[in-house]
């Protein structure tokens, strides 16, 4: 899989076979969260006297709808991609307009990875002295992880 | 039959009402640059002024990035939460 900037100001992603797909998939799938949602947990911050019991009634349903969107977003950008690649080599691409919402959706992915498996600092691990399972969800969220710096460096425009 | 006269008093107080603070904090997934870029985005600030605050949230664990008015401050805090920025809201000291 490779994946570069465009000429029109957004990014191009290749994949290369269905296992590309599938490891493209894996942004919706890592992005469930194990226990309370990342709506709630955000909405969680807000004390008594800030006015949380308002919070949770108005804003943190708006949070979760607006989280589940750009998911949703990214998720139909990936099948389509797929099915028009016949799930074999192909690209996907990301506009400005959708930046937001991959940037959100790998975003949510990497917190869900990282409540699941507590990797910490990247710089602290060895990648060796992890499980198969926490490796393969580690390499994951590296890669989500480039995609956002490639999404910041070239894709979302200063304001 | 005595008279009674009545008095009548009228107080006024006025209350300081007290600033609150828009706090963004520390977590181990968000980017400094993504950070730097929603604070530029939704206050204004110069990228210059945006870093300052986002090195203090990455140093220090976390950072008052905006103090007013309590509505202003909600409609910034639910802002930067629809940015998955973990941030709260407190009463300026």
């Amino acid at each position: 899989m490779k994946a570069m900037p465009t000429l029109e100001g957004g990014l191009r992603i290749d994949a290369e076979n269905a296992r590309d797909w599938e490891f493209l998939r894996s942004i919706i799938t890592d992005a469930q969260p194990v226990g309370p949602d990342l709506a709630s947990r955000l909405g969680g911050l807000i004390t008594e006297d800030a006015g949380a019991e308002d919070w949770q009634e108005f804003v943190v349903p708006d949070l979760r709808e607006s989280f589940n969107d750009e998911l949703n977003q990214v998720a139909a950008a990936i099948e389509s991609a797929a099915y028009h690649a016949g799930n074999e080599v192909g690209a996907l691409w990301i506009t400005p307009d959708d930046a937001y919402p991959w940037y959100s959706a790998l975003n949510q992915a990497r917190l869900a990875l990282e409540d699941q498996f507590h990797f910490g600092p990247s710089e602290s691990i060895k990648l060796k002295s992890l499980p198969v399972e926490s490796r393969a969800a580690f390499l994951r969220s590296m890669f989500y992880t480039d995609i956002q710096g490639l999404l910041l460096e070239y894709v979302m425009v200063r304001p | 039959m005595a008279d009674t006269d009545t008095l009548t008093y009228t107080e006024e107080a006025t209350a300081i009402d007290l600033p609150w603070n828009v706090i963004v904090h520390d977590d181990p997934v968000n980017l400094m640059g993504y950070v730097t870029l929603i604070l530029m985005k939704i206050f204004g600030y110069d990228e210059k002024k945006a870093a300052v605050l986002m090195m203090q949230v990455h140093k220090l664990g976390k950072s008052i990035v905006w103090t007013g008015q309590r509505e202003k401050a909600e409609f910034y805090v639910q802002q930067l939460q629809a940015h998955q920025l973990k941030t709260t809201l407190e009463k300026a000291e």
